[in-house]
């Protein structure tokens, strides 16, 4: 793609309109799955396994059959003649083929795995009676850590793997062995990421209606991914795509949890196609935290060769991330994204990453918002590392490794390629908004009086928008293209859609904004219609920050398209041999002569309905109507970058960490509406905090979960997350229409990369190191315990 | 009570009064949602943590999530429906929508509820104050920041300082 971005004429796209959807939202009239009305539906519930690790010998289900209200009770022997299991076997070195049937038959494989589904007419009642279905089990030994799950003779999880590796990779560029051998010192630095899990504040939950007659189903599920679902769940009932629907209602949070087809989901579909009848589920809160979809737990090594001023020659990573016991995406999945993209923006060619990821019992892994997150505290842990080692200043071990404006494009080892980004220049940003020099100097004396007080940079280097060329090279399975539709009514009322589904973000305003931009229309006359697969054209959904680059982008191109047409009918209808010299301004004509652009009495609204009503008269060879479609394959891969700053204090005593400050100044291109922009800087920041500080799902070594309640796993509130400052520091991409890059997941990097560096740089003084996250009160304190600080 | 264990209670929801037949142990949240088809009351955990159920009882914050409707039978109801206006947002709806306080807005009907009862006891709260009186209610969008400000932009606006805004969308 060309660059002939001008943003700086843009009228619509970066216009802090406030969003659209607010309306309904606070007036209560938000309509979520459960808001859904469904006539003589029935209900769902799920009864779930206390084991962690067993193997089913008989299933009781007469009880429940008996008891009031209940209309079936399932186990997974009846859906297994009812649906396809999932396979999954992508060509990828190093990764075995997984699979699970839609509810377990032979094993159950974590604490909270559903072995039986009891349908009723109520939902009071079927959880009644999911208490009467009696299940016999043999116990088998669990797998609760990635050391046991890779021990010699472990249990299998899978026991159609050789073992629990599940996925092995390695890559080597450059000479990193040769580098560590000359170098002068090696910095070995270790770093472990809880097991977390995404907490939407609305449950997952879904409704089918199937229609005997039609022989089709509508599947109402709170979805990012409407489209991408569909296929899957079509393939799993055996029906076409033609006999399914899926309709996305407005989503109360989502963050990477609600792109998979989960296996409830995928029973109350074949129930309610087997029953004849609409059958809902919602899931409660505790399995949400229990069986949903975790996320992260990973642990990584690094190993950087450094000369004695700081210079890093070269790098070794190794990952291995505990992916629980089911596999819904590829298990290389995440953990190799993270080795792909870790070198950010350092000049560093000599490059060695060991990717592995491994089952245990727990529930299955998938991408949370930002699933490449540790990537940054990684990298920035490592250079601190450095610095403390070689008794270097931080700041200065980052300038001298760090790429300069001139450097870009730059291909990192690893292939990958960035450009029109700059670290350098949002680093040095958010030094100089908190006066670094004077930072050192108020920290010394605070030293003196036993307040320890720390200050955390991290650059990110967020990769967003993953396109084609990205999965075909990474050997992940998948399309990085997004579609969408414009439409001129024969009123001159714009409607618009795309394969997005937002669940959150405020998708209806900035792709407004986007279609406004590309047509000539004020962002109020366009409606988006998103959600629906019989409406939405194919496209892949929300993902890995693509929402603008991918959505926006392609939206706007369509939008192009329908301004051409309304321009070349335009100049016909104004007798003009071209439409060269016309444009369109707020729904209306205007027409260039001497540099000056003047109104011409035309509007869209006059446009549309010759369009429409009145082709004959249109130009010669033009099809009547104003309907337009796009497709759009993004680059590789979009960067957006950002420097995080983060100050805080940490209480020995007690173990707390208080976050005094904390700045952002942050790169992200094009931004297509400034509130929105901003909204999701804070969000993706705090959820990046949270994790650092406090959210860690729990199992025991039996592999008992003991995270059930949001009592036990423990979210922030408004007394914990600080207020952000933020310095907007965008440069649009050349590469894509519109100047638009992806954010919303690098504040999750850049927080646990900078909490985690200020909460090191405040232990300096007790020679202590944290490694394990959550930074728990407890965890600080067994770090400080029994030290004695040193100036 | 009738044969179905259900029993017939009088609530006064939004000012307007309804007779239920409810089985006791019915929470208030699914009367509300599912009887009376009162949705903007969201349910989000059920263990009493998050806040999204708030509504009010006689003018007080209560969860609706941890309540029998059976417990109240003859008392006032509050749900976010009883907030709107024919003529627009009250101060606290238009400054979480000026400030972005908003963003999925599965929680919002909680706050609003907490707030708009908050702010009639506390017309002139701290920052602190509100972030202390909001760590009730649970978001996993915003990270605080943006219903913080509307809250105490509202605050300003009820008090009859200006906010440079018409409350009038």
């Amino acid at each position: 793609m060309s660059n002939d971005v001008k943003t700086e004429n843009f009228r619509s796209i970066g216009k802090p309109v406030p969003r659209k959807e607010d309306h309904r939202f606070l007036t209560g009239n938000g309509r979520y799955l459960d808001d859904i009305e469904i006539p003589g539906a029935l209900h769902a519930c799920f009864l779930r396994t206390p084991f962690a690790h067993a193997r089913i010998l008989s299933i009781d289900t007469e009880g429940a059959q008996k008891a009031p209200g209940v209309v079936a009770v399932v186990t997974g022997r009846d859906l297994a003649e009812w649906t396809t299991p999932l396979r999954l076997a992508p060509p990828i070195e190093g990764l075995h083929p997984t699979g699970m049937t839609t509810l377990p038959i032979e094993k159950i494989l974590f604490n909270g795995d559903p072995v039986a589904c009891v349908v009723a007419t109520d939902r009071y009642l079927a959880e009644d009676a999911a208490e009467m279905v009696f299940v016999d089990y043999e116990p088998l030994e669990p797998v609760a850590s990635i050391e046991s799950a890779l021990a010699e003779g472990a249990p299998l999880i899978d026991e159609s793997l050789p073992s629990n590796l599940v996925s092995h990779q390695i890559f080597s560029a450059g000479d990193p062995k040769g580098a560590i051998a000359r170098a002068d010192r090696t910095v070995e630095c270790f770093f472990s990421q809880g097991r977390q899990t995404h907490v939407p504040i609305e449950t997952r939950g879904c409704a089918a209606v199937w229609d005997e007659g039609r022989q089709h189903l509508t599947f109402h599920i709170g979805t990012q991914v409407p489209h991408p679902l569909r296929t899957q769940l079509a393939g799993r009932l055996k029906l076409s795509e033609s006999q399914v629907t899926v309709v996305s209602p407005d989503v109360g949070g989502g963050f990477g949890q609600k792109i998979a087809l989960y296996r409830e989901e995928l029973t109350v579909a074949a129930l309610a196609r087997h029953l004849k009848r609409p059958v809902r589920w919602r899931e409660d809160r505790m399995e949400n935290l229990l069986a949903a979809s975790h996320a992260r737990e990973d642990v990584v090594r690094t190993r950087a060769a450094v000369t004695n001023d700081g210079r890093v020659l070269g790098l070794e990573m190794e990952i291995t991330e505990d992916f629980g016991a089911y596999c819904f995406y590829p298990a290389n999945y995440i953990a190799r994204v993270v080795a792909m993209i870790l070198t950010g923006p350092y000049c560093i060619q000599d490059y060695a990453f060991d990717v592995k990821a491994v089952l245990t019992n727990k529930c299955g892994n998938g991408p949370m918002r930002a699933p490449m997150s540790i990537t940054s505290w990684v990298m920035e842990g490592t250079m601190d590392a450095i610095a403390r080692e070689l008794n270097l200043d931080p700041i200065e071990v980052r300038r001298i490794n760090m790429l300069k404006s001139e450097d870009y494009p730059y291909r990192m080892a690893t292939g990958e390629v960035l450009e029109d980004i700059t670290p350098r220049e949002t680093m040095e940003t958010v030094l100089e908004a908190i006066g670094y020099e004077d930072f050192r100097r108020r920290q010394a004396e605070d030293w003196a009086h036993s307040v320890y007080r720390g200050l955390g940079l991290c650059v990110v280097v967020e990769p967003t928008t993953y396109g084609s060329a990205f999965y075909k090279s990474a050997g992940i399975p998948g399309s990085g293209h997004e579609s969408a539709w414009v439409r001129i009514e024969p009123s001159g009322a714009v409607n618009a859609s795309v394969g997005l589904m937002g669940t959150g973000q405020g998708y209806e305003t900035p792709l407004s904004q986007a279609v406004a931009e590309g047509l000539g229309v004020d962002p109020a006359q366009v409606t988006l219609h998103l959600g629906n697969t019989d409406i939405a054209p194919y496209g892949m959904g929300s993902r890995g920050a693509r929402g603008g680059t991918a959505g926006g982008s392609t939206l706007y191109l369509a939008a192009r398209d329908a301004q051409t047409k309304v321009l070349a009918i335009a100049a016909n209808m104004l007798n003009l041999n071209t439409p060269g010299e016309l444009r369109l301004v707020d729904g209306r004509v205007e027409r260039q002569t001497g540099g000056k652009w003047d109104d011409v009495d035309l509007t869209l609204t006059d446009v549309a309905r010759q369009a429409y009503l009145d082709p004959t008269n249109l130009p010669e060879g033009m099809e009547p109507g104003l309907e337009f479609h796009k497709s759009f394959d993004p680059p590789p891969m979009t960067y957006s970058n950002a420097s995080h700053l983060c100050e805080v204090t940490v209480d020995p005593e007690t173990g707390r960490t208080m976050i005094e400050r904390y700045i952002i100044a942050e790169d992200c291109g094009t931004v297509l509406n400034s509130i929105v922009v901003e909204g999701q800087q804070h969000g993706a920041t705090a959820l990046g905090i949270s994790g650092t500080l406090y959210e860690e799902v729990y199992y025991d070594e039996s592999g008992q979960n003991l995270t059930g309640s949001l009592a036990d796993y423990l979210l922030p509130t408004a007394c914990e997350i600080p207020n952000f400052e933020i310095i907007p520091m965008h440069t649009p991409n050349r590469r894509g229409p519109a100047g638009i890059k992806g954010m919303a997941e690098g504040g999750v990097m850049g927080a646990i990369g900078a909490v985690s560096n200020a909460i090191n740089d405040a232990l300096a003084p007790f020679g202590v190191v944290a490694e394990t996250q959550p930074f728990t009160p407890q965890r600080i304190r067994d770090l400080v315990r029994g030290k004695n600080p040193s100036g | 009570m009738d044969g179905s264990g259900k029993i017939s209670i009088a609530l006064k929801v939004n000012g307007d009064s309804h007779e239920v037949m409810v089985a006791p142990r019915k929470l208030l949240s699914d009367v509300l949602r599912e009887d009376l088809r009162l949705t903007g009351t969201h349910v989000g955990c059920e263990q009493g943590v998050c806040g999204a159920c708030t509504v009010l009882v006689d003018g007080r914050p209560a969860r609706s999530c941890l309540t029998f409707a059976v417990q109240m039978d003859g008392l006032n109801i509050t749900t976010i429906e009883g907030f709107n206006r024919e003529d627009g947002y009250s101060p606290l709806q238009q400054a979480l929508h000026e400030e972005h306080g908003l963003q999925c807005g599965f929680c919002t009907p909680g706050i609003i509820t907490t707030f708009e009862a908050y702010l009639v006891e506390n017309p002139d709260p701290t920052e602190a104050e509100v972030r202390e009186a909001l760590s009730g209610n649970l978001c996993r969008c915003t990270g605080y920041q943006n219903i913080v400000k509307g809250i105490l932009k509202a605050a300003r606006v009820m008090r009859g300082g200006s906010s440079g805004e018409a409350v009038a969308q």
